[in-house]
């Protein structure tokens, strides 16, 4: 199950077959929209108290465009994105991401991605997905690996 | 190839245990306030019956929660002006900079709530690299995660970029 927080719409969509999925497949797109609640929980909750997450003056100071969205949250948005599309019977059992840029309150962020290989006797399946801002800069390239259920 | 941004003595540390191994209970409500924060709602980390049918022992975490588990509890005079914790242990490199390059995780077991987490971090690897914009310093902290099955749950590779 995963929310569009664009159109405020649950969509359940069933989780991918196996036996009919192919590489080259698309996943639907997940969107975020970070605000300076979310960085504060985000900072809270991870026990990370890194000025430039909640010190508007400060991150400036560093060269920064406004207070940023934690790597760390990208990136659990990015397993958040594989997991759901995959279903609560699947594994994630990978997954790696580069930090290029990172996001600021305010923006729209979109997750995207698309099977690179699909071992259908082990239910393994390769990702290459990505974070982007809804006007297309890469935030984060990433790839993630999962185990979908055989039978 | 330019001079060595690596200091002789850090080469040696390599494989070296820079901090753990520490050791944490995954808490419920911890767990939850943390799936909360992303915004990730999925049942098995609030639902133990959606839990166990997704064939999970009890309540699962986030994927990369423990990471953030075991920070231990530190003094706030222990900040630097930039809000990070001094660091106990310190790598010399002859750089000016370091930067967050990455994170590659490996989930080989799931980490349920009320499991008992011990990390230890060892430093991994450092290469000196040559980039476009001239050399530079790739490093990597290595985290491991063991349960109290003796099990490694999971495996964190952070990447610091330095130059």
């Amino acid at each position: 199950m995963s929310t569009d927080t664009a159109t405020g719409a649950e969509t359940t969509t069933a989780a991918p077959d196996l036996q009919t999925l192919n590489a080259g497949q698309e996943l639907p797109t997940m969107h975020k929209f970070p605000d300076e609640a979310q960085l504060f929980l985000y900072s809270a909750a991870s026990h990370n108290p890194h000025r430039i997450h909640y010190d508007r003056d400060y991150a400036r100071f560093e060269g920064h465009d406004d207070i940023i969205v934690h790597g760390p949250l990208q990136g659990a948005w990015l397993t958040q994105f594989v997991t759901d599309w995959a279903g609560p019977d699947a594994r994630l059992l990978g997954v790696t991401w580069q930090n290029r840029a990172s996001g600021l309150p305010g923006e729209e962020l979109v997750f995207s991605g698309t099977v690179t290989s699909v071992d259908r006797e082990t239910g393994v399946v390769e990702l290459e997905i990505a974070e982007h801002t809804s006007d297309g800069r890469l935030l984060m390239p990433a790839t993630a690996t999962v185990r979908l259920p055989t039978a | 190839m330019s001079e060595s941004l690596i200091p002789a003595e850090t080469l040696e540390r390599v494989g070296e245990v820079l901090s753990g191994p520490v050791t944490t209970v995954i808490d419920r409500r911890e767990a939850q306030r943390y799936a909360y924060a992303v915004g990730d709602e999925n049942p098995i980390y609030f639902d133990e019956v959606a839990a166990h049918e997704a064939g999970y022992r009890t309540l699962v975490a986030p994927p990369t929660y423990v990471t953030h588990a075991v920070v231990q509890p530190r003094t706030a005079a222990d900040l630097r002006t930039d809000g990070l914790y001094r660091e106990g242990t310190r790598i010399r490199l002859r750089v000016d900079r370091v930067m967050f390059g990455g994170e590659e995780w490996d989930f080989l077991e799931p980490v349920c709530v009320g499991d008992e987490i011990t990390a230890t971090v060892r430093l991994a690897a450092v290469d000196q690299k040559e980039g476009r914009k001239g050399p530079f310093v790739r490093q990597v902290r290595e985290t491991t995660f063991v349960n109290q099955f003796g099990d490694e749950v999971a495996r964190s590779r952070m990447i610091g970029i330095a130059r």
